[in-house]
């Protein structure tokens, strides 16, 4: 798309809409929030970008193997440290435990900060997926 | 219920029956919007903030998106 106010606008807002996002994600066990509605935004942010600046600019940041790569290696995580933590959580096992924090700090909330990072890389990563297969047909 | 709600609610019914009644696609799919962000209104009335944020962001953002562009490859 051939617009320079477009560009240039977006160039601005991008930014805020993903520290924006990080924010919900960061303080998904402290306030309202979590994983799916900031790597929501995230993946809002990503379609955004994708719009204004065409295909191929897309895909220079973020190709079909960095997606794929991001969005395994995030499930694998949230499976391994959900299952870690169902094995530890219930039983007499005495494995290593993430240390809990102070209330009201973002390290307080033991294993729910991890999962919705991952959770949120998930998301996003999919609603852009979605988003380009609507679109052209393709990552 | 305090006034402002339930003014947002006869917007909600109004929205609603208007996707169905449209014949045209587009204008459908403008009232399908109208109706996502009311009801995320309507959640944050309902003291529901979580909800709120993920309506507005999937609900009025992602799935017109979708729609429109569904609708143009037409």
């Amino acid at each position: 798309m051939k617009n320079t106010i477009l560009k240039e606008v977006s160039k601005i807002v991008i930014p805020f809409i993903q520290i924006f996002s990080i924010y919900i994600i960061f303080h998904g066990h402290l306030s309202p929030g979590g994983g799916f509605a900031g790597g929501t935004i995230f993946g809002a942010s990503l379609i955004l970008y994708r719009i204004v600046y065409g295909k191929g600019d897309a895909q220079k940041k973020i190709s079909y193997k960095r997606l794929m790569h991001l969005m395994c290696i995030s499930l694998i995580f949230y499976g391994v440290l959900k299952g870690y933590g169902f094995i530890t959580g219930g039983s007499y096992i005495d494995l290593f435990e993430i240390p809990l924090g102070t209330p009201g700090r973002i390290l307080s909330g033991g294993y729910i900060l991890p999962l919705n990072i991952a959770v949120g890389i998930v998301v996003a990563m999919v609603m852009y997926l979605f988003f380009t297969l609507f679109y052209e047909g393709e990552v | 219920m305090e006034i402002f709600s339930i003014i947002m609610i006869l917007f909600l019914i109004g929205s609603a029956i208007a996707v169905s009644a449209i014949k045209n696609l587009l204008g459908a799919i403008i009232a399908f919007t109208v109706y996502s962000l009311v009801m995320a209104i309507l959640w944050q009335q309902l003291n529901a903030p979580d909800l709120a944020i993920t309506e507005a962001a999937v609900g009025a953002g992602i799935t017109t998106l979708l729609f429109i562009f569904t609708l143009k490859k037409n």
